[in-house]
């Protein structure tokens, strides 16, 4: 019996890990570009959900112009903190421009509390809920539209960043920004793109989790662990490895849980990136830092 | 000599500052009872505010049939965000500052524990909607559970899945708190005192987005019914991977969840019929019977703010208002002159007290300070319709 659900366990440990990989994927892209790691990044994420929520429920727009809209709304949310909140403190301490992320986080949860502090909400599947079996595999829409979508995501992305010109542009700008400035890239406003990048793909998270959980505006804090935790399992910075990271996550948690004990799926997102530091601090596919003197 | 007249001067203010103990009438003047209603108006337990919101419309009701004895009540609500730091800062402010006669509702256990103390010291009662048993179990001073501590719902869970012929296979899903104890502790002693068997034990802590591998646990585990001592998100996560993996067992959920809310997240309550239940502290269905007048008290005495944005009020709603009965009626019987010992030996007094809301009558004693145990359960029967169940298969008489 127990073994028996091991291709179970596999397969709702990929579903998971993939929401992990895309939240983690939306931090690397902003610490790629800045080197500043956005602790205001999981209310993003429920941001991004209750916008579509919004949209959707409240103005009756269809599913998908409400994701477009929350997309757009979270891009020029992520933009505007970074011109205006981040930019003017760029130069300081990197505690001071990780307080003003928390800072900003909290304060976007704390308006989410007080319009839907006292309710859960269920957000509508765009789909049918239907079950599929594989063998003794379950497979859900859930699972197949969360893959599915993520993988689509990520293609698109590797399209954007390898083969188009502006994906050059943005590779050469994360490899040396003053090389980009020389070159009349306007690094500031690159900057800020890619925190309403980030911003933006947060919200996806936002939105496919709260598919499969009810949203609430704690619901975000809660995945920042798991974002932090797949960026540092896969090497901070590296695309791929936060893509790796966070699906070798849901793998963990799944198979710790199941075999070990299901206490160990909380602490899963913290024991492994005290291993991580430990045993390979670059990570999965993280280049070991060096510096020539 | 000026450093002596520093310190001289600063201890004087010291003990100018330090709170005096609260006189047996604080808060009650010949025209109004102040009652401070301690709850978790901001935070992520927000969502247990309507207890707060149904005492407070009741007394807003008896105020507008003229109070107790010429006295209408005055309610301040306070803050605690579900945080003992922060609750412990509300009590004071209410306890001191605004000078209340009494704390009522307080959902949150953890706060709840955490003022105790202080409570006691100043000889302010507590009239709470907060789970723990240990609040007033053994009984102390002045504290009172007019609702279900959840040791009783516990025991109240546990008994309605083993009156399910043939149960005696059990499995706790739990968070792992002091609240989820307080339930599933007592419904384990339950379930091995009646001949039953704890299968499994699987954790959900607290903002848990998936529950594969709890629900493939209680698959192994081959349990018929599931103790679920969770909060509402996690427990409709893990009731949605019960359903995925069609898991047939029966979940009896802790009162951390409101059953219309859950109900909500399975609009097409296919799995949920006959699968999930919660022990019920109602006399009917709410807004129907005798608990038809509390709806009505809601619409008309509550502000928009405090009605939920959508739909009726919520079975949280009314579990919110014996707190104030009791305390209302021990304010009558405590005559035109009530003082807190007066108040307290007319709530120790009440026998078989029937508040009209709850599915027990109200008996305390000065050993005796929970005034309920017995409770229904709730779910959808075949059909889909809910239903108050005393046992298993067996409906309370038209709550169908």
């Amino acid at each position: 019996m127990m073994l028996s659900l091991l291709p179970q366990l596999i397969v709702s440990g990929i579903s998971s890990g993939m929401l992990y990989a895309l939240i983690a994927l939306s931090m690397t892209v902003v610490y790629r570009a800045t080197t500043v790691v956005n602790f205001g990044q999981g209310d993003m994420v429920s941001a991004g959900a209750y916008a579509v929520f919004v949209f959707g429920m409240g103005f009756g727009l269809p599913f998908l112009v409400a994701m477009a809209l929350a997309l757009a709304l979270l891009f020029v949310a992520g933009f505007a903190m970074q011109r205006w909140l981040m930019q003017p403190i760029i130069a300081g301490p990197h505690l001071s421009l990780a307080m003003m992320a928390l800072a900003v986080g909290y304060t976007l949860r704390g308006a989410l509390r007080l319009e839907w502090g006292n309710e859960t909400i269920n957000l509508t599947r765009p789909y049918p809920q239907d079950v599929y079996m594989l063998g003794n595999v379950v497979i859900t829409t859930d699972d197949v539209a969360i893959c599915g979508f993520v993988l689509l995501l990520f293609a698109a992305l590797f399209v954007l960043l390898q083969v188009t010109p502006l994906g050059k542009v943005i590779q050469a700008t994360f490899q040396s920004q003053r090389g980009a400035a020389l070159v009349g890239i306007n690094v500031p406003a690159f900057h800020a793109t890619m925190w309403g990048g980030g911003a933006a793909l947060g919200a996806i998270g936002g939105v496919l989790l709260a598919m499969i959980t009810p949203l609430t505006p704690d619901l975000g804090q809660w995945t920042l662990v798991q974002g932090f935790a797949a960026m540092t399992l896969g090497g901070f910075g590296s695309l791929g490895g936060a893509v790796a990271g966070g699906i070798l996550l849901g793998l963990t948690e799944k198979l710790l849980g199941f075999y070990v004990n299901t206490m160990f799926i909380e602490i899963t997102g913290y024991l492994v990136p005290i291993l991580v530091l430990m045993l390979r601090p670059q990570g999965l596919f993280g280049r070991r830092a060096v510096v020539r003197v | 000599m000026r450093v002596w007249q520093a310190i001289v001067a600063f201890f004087a203010m010291a003990l100018l500052t330090l709170p005096a103990a609260a006189d047996s009438t604080q808060g009650i003047t010949a025209t109004t009872i102040t009652i401070g209603s301690i709850g978790p108006f901001s935070g992520s337990a927000s969502g247990f505010t309507p207890l707060n919101y149904g005492a407070a419309a009741y007394l807003r009701y008896i105020n507008d049939q003229g109070g107790v004895n010429g006295r209408k009540f005055d309610v301040i609500f306070a803050d605690s965000a579900c945080n003992e730091a922060k609750g412990i800062a509300a009590a004071k402010k209410l306890i001191f500052e605004d000078k209340v006669f009494m704390i009522m509702s307080n959902p949150c256990s953890g706060v709840a524990m955490a003022i105790k103390p202080m409570l006691v010291q100043e000889g302010v009662p507590w009239m709470g909607a907060s789970a723990n048993p240990r609040i007033t179990t053994p009984a102390s001073p002045g504290m009172f559970h007019t609702v279900y501590p959840g040791s009783e719902a516990g025991r109240a869970m546990a008994t309605f899945a083993m009156s399910k012929p043939g149960t005696t296979k059990i499995a706790l899903a739990m968070h792992s708190d002091d609240w989820a104890h307080g339930y599933c502790d007592a419904a384990s002693e339950y379930i091995k005192a009646h001949g039953g068997e704890i299968v499994a034990t699987t954790v959900l802590e607290h903002g848990a987005t998936d529950g594969t591998a709890q629900a493939l646990q209680i698959k192994a585990s081959g349990a018929q019914a599931v103790m679920g001592c969770l909060y509402q998100p996690e427990l409709v996560v893990l009731l949605r991977d019960l359903e995925k993996y069609q898991i047939n067992t029966v979940v009896v959920a802790a009162l951390g969840a409101d059953f219309d809310q859950v109900m909500a997240a399975f609009p097409s309550h296919d799995w949920v019929k006959q699968h999930f239940f919660q022990p019920y502290q109602f006399q009917a269905p709410i807004a129907t019977g005798p608990l038809k007048k509390f709806h009505d008290i809601f619409v008309k005495y509550l502000t928009k703010d405090e009605l939920p944005k959508n739909g009726d009020p919520t079975n949280f709603y009314y579990y919110g208002v014996p707190v104030a009965i009791v305390a209302v009626e021990a304010f009558r019987l405590a005559g035109p002159n009530p003082t807190r010992e007066s108040w307290e030996k007319a709530v120790e007094s009440l026998k078989g007290f029937d508040t009209g809301v709850l599915a027990d009558t109200e008996t305390f004693s000065a050993d005796n300070h929970v005034g309920v145990h017995k409770m229904y359960a709730v779910g959808l029967d075949a059909q889909g319709k809910e239903t108050v169940y005393k046992s298993w298969g067996v409906a309370l008489p038209n709550s169908e």
